[in-house]
This record gives structure tokens, C-alpha cells and sequence, in this order.
């Protein structure tokens, strides 16, 4: 029973390693920015394509432009319509990124189809580990990794540069910053693109072991806003530890209740906004208001 | 002219008149009214979501049907409505509206089993024939039928039956992971009792929720359980990620794969070096055996779309067909003389002839058994066929059940 337990423990973690990095990316929107972005699934699809198409034009090393890419999607998409919402009530916010979603989804289809494209890990990480009970991929590893180092730069961005220094002067008082000479506007449209950047990362990594079509986006996004759901919402930490501890949860039903392991999350987001409804550690930590 | 008493510009008694007269004037010339009014069909199939990749080749068919016939149908032009069937219950108010604002005669539709199996009770409330295209659960012309209703998919119990040897060549260990609605509960069901009945041991069972993006805890969980073969009952968009992940986790050629009903779509997405397993499908494009008119259907679609059909194109384009010639052979849009023609339908097919049978509105159909290819080189071309099956053509009506057996009791 340990050996299975262990087993589906880490297999967890790779499930939710990957929570992690979809959800950081909209807990960093809504943190600094205040705008809940219903589309940020769409951008992980975008994601899924761009390495897709960049790969099989290019080859592997091109992967590496596919989050830069959506990441340039997202200012663009801020530019031409988030930054029209900043004022405007959350449910504004919500309706207007839905209907980008539809249309970012939609445009998906028309170009690619709707079925399914087949897209593998790369050959250079094909194989697995086993250790003791424990199997895991190379590939699984890569994107363990991955999360892991794109998180440490992140904090460090946000914490030890001037740019983290102004957008946390920003969220907490816009005008004295502005009066400041630092161009605030300029200041969101790059955190915008940095959240769907990161997103778009995300779709690049799960591509090759999720199915890649362009409803996709539904397998990011719901478990992205239950993982800031309970992680407290625009908390950094939070989303960190929820989106593990719901990768292990979801890993653990599938051994003891399969049939309830689609439902679980939501069981588990339900359970958190009863006992604790700002999340796990919901101190606001970057806002504009 | 004069203002009469009444205020009006024209007498009382001639504006009565002409109104009468507009009134009465469609009456007078009903041949002429009717002709204007194209002959609608009604197609309910999924837009988006995981079957999408499927609707389309669905609908493709339907639609190409249609254009072969010049969209003509008893010699007026023809047109298919598609409307969205996002959930059960959203399907069965598009099929309301295709009825009672689009005025169709009749509605194709169905591509999951949990929709079809509420839109075919729909469709005896609103007395419109339904031609389920794609689900496979068996109660559609089981337990649930009705006259209204006719189904081109051959039942989830029938393909296990036709499935169950090549599984049962591996060994009598299985291991059930199914789709946890109705299409894989009904292959779980079916094929628990085909491995009971040759006495061997389930192993180990997951009912799988929809739009499950990660298999690899599922996966561990077979790989404990050591079984002989993997019996599957997932659907599109999930058997493509489970295979994938399937391969990565080194799991293909160590244990044999096989399920019921695959798609082409659904292997396409998988990939030429992930995909594997033995399955059942109804037609496949590279089939040698396929009839003239199948080839010629091929030639078709390759020509106006730039890809081999799917199967699921064949699927939409042989019930569309059916449902346009029997409405060409009713000479009508009554309900009741299009559900007579269609039980009198039938084309030859090899040794074989297409055609529903009376007493539950299924369709007859030689499957295919067919396993994924060792080296694949074209990318729409997966499958070797190993067998048609039933092999011997006379077996046809009984792997099909007898009415005892299959439960439908038509009203």
C-alpha cells in the first residue's frame, strides 16, 4: 500500500507541477493587474500550437519562441482591449475575456481543424525512470523542472528588479508612480503578456501528453481558477502550494475512487471557501484598485 | 375618389373582398407555395468539445450526400440545418426548434450516446424521424426504442461480441478502463459478462470522467495490475490522450490494447508512433473490399476536402443517403411514410446488403477488426484489417440479438 501511495504521490506532483504553472500566470494577472482573464486558457492553447507548428517547421530548439510569441498575443491583447477594463467591475472582465476566449478557440479551429494533431515529447527526453515503485518519464522530469526554475525566476523578477520593484510600487498607489515619470500603462501591458507568456509556456509543455485540439483550453482553465481558488486569490505562494496539493488529491482519488476523481478539485475548492473563504495564504499580494 | 362615410379611401365592401381574396390565394395555388419551400433536414451534432473532431467528418458526409444529389430532394431543393447538441438536454431544445421553427421533416443527429438516447425520446414526443448517426449504446434501439427512431452505429453489446475473441487470444486476466457515461458503462457492462462468460477474472476496472487530461495515475494502476490486455472504453478526445500517455509511460507492446468503435480521428490525433491496439470499426477508407459506390464516395470527398474520409464521414453520408432517398421514395414529408420508406431501404454492399432492420430500426452492418499498423508511412492510413466480421455473411442477423434478446418492443 506505501509503494502505491508513493507511486501516485509523485505522479501527483508532476500533475500538479504542471496546475502550477497555468494557474501562476493568471494569479499574477489578477494580482497586479485586477482583471480575472477567462481567456488564459485560450492562451495555453495557443501555446499548444504555436510549438506545434514551430517544431514542425523548425524543429525542437524553435519551442523555445512559442511562449514569446503568445506572450507578444497578450500584450497586443491588452493594448486593443484589457486595458479598457481596469475600471470596470470584475464581471466586465469576465464576459469581455470569455468572449476572447470563443474567438481565440474559434480562430484555433478555422486554421487547424478540429481534430486532433498528434505532437510527442521530444526523442532526446523518450524513456523513463523507475525508481522502486516510483515511474516517471524524462519527459515528466523536464517539465518538473521547468515549472520549478520558471517559478525561482519569476520571484526573483518580481523581488529583486527595478521592473517587480514598480509593478508592486504600482499596485499599491498608480498615481505616485505615474507622477514618478514611470510610464504605468507600458508598465501592464508587459505583465499581461508575462501572465499569458507563462501560460503559453504551459500549453507548450503539456502538448505532447495532453490531446492537442482547440478545446483544450477547458483542461487548463478550470483547474487554473480552482487552484487560485484555494490558493487565495493573486497569491504567488498559495497558487504554488494548491496547485501540488491538487495534482496529489486528484492522484490519490483515481487509486481509491476513479469515478469521483473529474469532481474532486471542485469538492476540494468548495471545501476551502466554506472553512476558508480568502484561500490558503489570500493575503492580496500585488492589486490595482 | 371620394371619401365614403366611413372614413375609408376604398368602399367597405371591396377591401373585404380583397382581403378575403389574399386570405384564400396560397389555397388557390398550394402546388406553387409548397414548391418555394425548400425540403429541410434537420442535423443535430456536437460544435464543440471533445467530439468535435468527429462532428465534422460527420457532418461533412451528410452535407456531401446532399451535394451529390444536386441538393435536390423529390426534385425541390434541400437544405440541412445543423444546430449545436451541446448537452442532452440543450440538444433536445434544438431539436424543438429544427421541428417547430425550421420545419424540418426529419433530423440526423446523435453523436454521443447520452445525447442520442434523449433525443430519440424527443423525437416519438414530436413524431419526427430520427436517424442516430454515430452513438453506439445499446438501448438506443434496445430497450428505449421507438419507431421515430433509426440508428446506423452498431451496438456497443454487438461489437464487444465481435471484439471479445481477439481479447480473449491475449489472455482471460482483464483490466476495464471505460468512460464513465453511458457508451462505457454499456461497454463495461457488456464485457464483463462476455468475460464471465468465458470464465476468466476482471483484474481491475476505472470508470474514467470525461475530459480527463492526465492517465498516468491510471496508468500506474494497470501497470500493478499485470493484466493480460487492456480493454478500453474510452471516448474520442480521451482514448487519443490516453494513448499517447500510454506510449510514454513505455506501456505499448508490453500489455495489448483493444476497444470497441475506434475512430480515425481519434488515432490521428494520437500519432504514428504512440498509437497501437486492436479495435472495431465500421468502414475505413483504405478498405479493398469497399463497394464502388464507397470508392467513388472516397474519390469525393478526397476532392473536395484534400483528405481520405474519415469513417466518421462515411458514417454521416450513408444515413444522410438513406434518409434522402427514402423521403425521394415516400414522395413525401409525412413522418409516417418516411419511417415506412426507410424500413424498406437497402443498398447492396458486397455480399451484404445496408438496410435497417423492421423491428428495431437498426442497420446491419459487417464491422471491421483492425489493428494499428507496425510502420505507418501515410498519415490517414493506420489500420491493417484483419477481418470483416461477422466472417461468414449468413451470421449477420444473429450477432445482431433477436428481439428476445435485444429487448425492443416498438410502439
Amino acid at each position: 500500500m506505501l509503494d502505491i501511495l508513493l507511486s501516485q504521490t509523485v505522479s501527483g506532483l508532476v500533475l500538479g507541477g504542471l496546475y502550477v504553472l497555468i494557474a501562476i500566470g493568471l494569479s499574477i494577472i489578477f494580482g497586479l493587474l485586477g482583471i480575472v482573464n477567462f481567456a488564459h486558457g485560450a492562451f495555453f492553447t495557443l501555446g499548444a500550437y504555436l510549438a506545434l507548428t514551430l517544431v514542425g517547421h523548425f524543429g525542437w530548439p524553435a519551442v523555445v519562441l512559442a511562449p514569446v510569441i503568445v506572450g507578444g498575443m497578450g500584450m497586443v491583447a491588452e493594448r486593443l482591449l484589457i486595458r479598457r477594463l481596469y475600471d470596470k467591475e470584475p464581471l466586465i472582465s469576465l464576459i469581455v475575456t470569455f468572449a476572447l476566449a470563443l474567438l481565440i478557440e474559434a480562430s484555433v479551429r478555422l486554421i487547424y481543424g478540429g481534430i486532433g494533431q498528434p505532437f510527442s515529447p521530444p526523442p532526446f527526453l523518450s524513456g523513463f525512470q523507475i525508481w522502486g515503485p516510483v515511474l516517471i518519464t524524462n519527459y515528466r522530469v523536464a517539465v518538473l523542472a521547468t515549472t520549478a526554475a520558471v517559478l525561482v525566476l519569476l520571484w526573483l523578477f518580481l523581488e529583486k528588479t527595478r521592473f517587480g520593484r514598480i509593478l508592486r510600487a504600482g499596485s499599491r498607489d498608480p498615481e505616485m508612480v505615474g507622477l514618478l515619470g514611470i510610464n504605468l500603462p507600458r508598465v501592464l501591458t508587459w505583465v499581461f503578456g508575462l501572465g499569458c507568456a507563462i501560460s503559453g509556456l504551459a500549453g507548450l509543455l503539456a502538448a505532447p501528453l495532453w490531446t492537442v485540439t482547440p478545446a483544450m483550453a477547458t483542461n487548463a482553465i478550470m483547474p487554473a481558477f480552482v487552484v487560485v481558488a484555494i490558493g487565495g486569490l493573486g497569491s504567488f505562494a498559495g497558487a504554488v502550494i494548491a496547485g501540488l496539493l491538487v495534482g496529489v488529491v486528484v492522484a490519490l482519488t483515481i487509486q481509491f475512487w476513479p469515478e469521483a476523481s473529474g469532481g474532486v478539485m471542485y469538492l476540494f475548492m468548495a471545501l476551502m471557501l466554506l472553512l476558508r473563504p480568502r484561500g490558503l495564504l489570500g493575503e492580496r499580494w500585488e492589486r490595482f484598485e | 375618389m371620394t371619401v365614403d362615410k366611413t372614413g375609408l379611401l376604398i368602399p367597405r365592401r371591396r377591401a373585404l373582398l380583397g382581403t378575403v381574396g389574399l386570405a384564400v390565394a396560397p389555397l388557390a395555388a398550394p402546388h406553387i407555395a409548397r414548391a418555394a419551400e425548400p425540403v429541410k433536414v434537420g442535423l443535430l451534432l456536437a460544435k464543440t468539445g471533445q467530439i468535435a473532431g468527429q462532428t465534422e467528418y460527420l457532418a461533412n458526409g451528410s452535407f456531401l450526400a446532399l451535394e451529390q444529389r444536386n441538393k435536390m430532394i423529390m426534385g425541390q431543393p434541400a437544405e440541412l440545418v445543423w444546430l449545436d447538441e451541446p448537452s442532452p438536454q440543450a440538444a433536445t431544445q434544438n431539436m424543438q426548434k429544427l421541428v417547430q421553427e425550421d420545419k424540418v421533416c426529419a433530423v440526423l443527429g446523435g453523436s454521443l450516446s447520452s445525447n442520442a438516447l434523449a433525443e430519440e425520446a424527443k423525437a416519438a414526443e414530436l413524431k419526427i424521424p430520427f436517424v442516430c448517426d454515430n452513438a453506439a449504446a445499446t438501448d438506443i434501439t434496445g430497450k428505449n426504442c421507438n419507431r421515430y427512431t433509426f440508428r446506423l452505429n452498431t451496438p456497443v453489446a454487438v461489437q464487444s461480441r465481435m471484439l471479445a475473441p481477439y481479447a480473449l487470444s491475449y489472455g482471460k486476466k482483464w483490466y476495464h478502463i471505460t468512460a464513465s457515461y453511458a457508451f462505457g458503462q454499456d461497454i463495461l457492462k457488456t464485457s464483463r459478462e462476455l468475460l464471465k462468460a468465458a470464465g476468466g477474472t476482471e483484474v481491475g476496472v476505472d470508470e474514467v470522467p470525461l475530459n480527463t487530461a492526465d492517465f498516468s495515475s491510471f496508468i500506474l494502476k494497470i501497470r500493478q495490475a499485470k493484466p493480460d490486455v487492456v480493454v478500453g472504453g474510452l471516448s474520442a478526445g480521451d482514448l487519443t490522450t490516453f494513448l499517447k500517455q500510454w506510449n510514454e509511460l513505455g506501456m505499448k507492446g508490453k500489455i495489448p490494447f483493444v476497444e470497441i468503435a475506434i475512430c480515425d480521428t481519434d488515432i490521428w490525433g494520437v500519432g504514428p508512433e504512440a498509437a497501437n491496439g486492436t479495435f472495431t470499426k465500421l468502414w475505413d477508407a483504405f478498405n479493398a473490399k469497399n463497394t464502388p459506390e464507397e470508392k467513388a464516395f472516397t474519390e469525393a470527398y478526397l476532392k473536395k476536402y484534400g483528405k481520405p474520409p474519415a469513417d466518421k464521414a462515411w458514417m454521416g453520408w450513408i444515413t444522410a443517403r438513406s434518409l434522402f432517398e427514402a423521403i425521394d421514395t415516400a414522395k413525401s414529408t409525412d413522418a409516417n411514410k418516411i419511417i415506412e420508406a426507410l424500413e424498406a431501404w437497402k443498398v447492396p454492399a458486397g455480399d451484404v446488403s445496408y438496410h435497417y432492420r423492421k423491428f428495431d430500426h437498426q442497420m446491419l452492418v459487417r464491422n471491421l477488426a483492425v489493428a494499428v499498423k507496425d510502420k505507418i508511412t501515410d498519415k490517414y492510413n493506420y489500420f491493417d484489417v484483419k477481418a470483416t466480421l461477422p466472417e461468414n455473411p449468413a451470421d449477420l442477423e444473429k450477432i445482431f440479438g433477436s428481439s428476445e434478446e435485444i429487448g425492443c418492443k416498438m410502439t
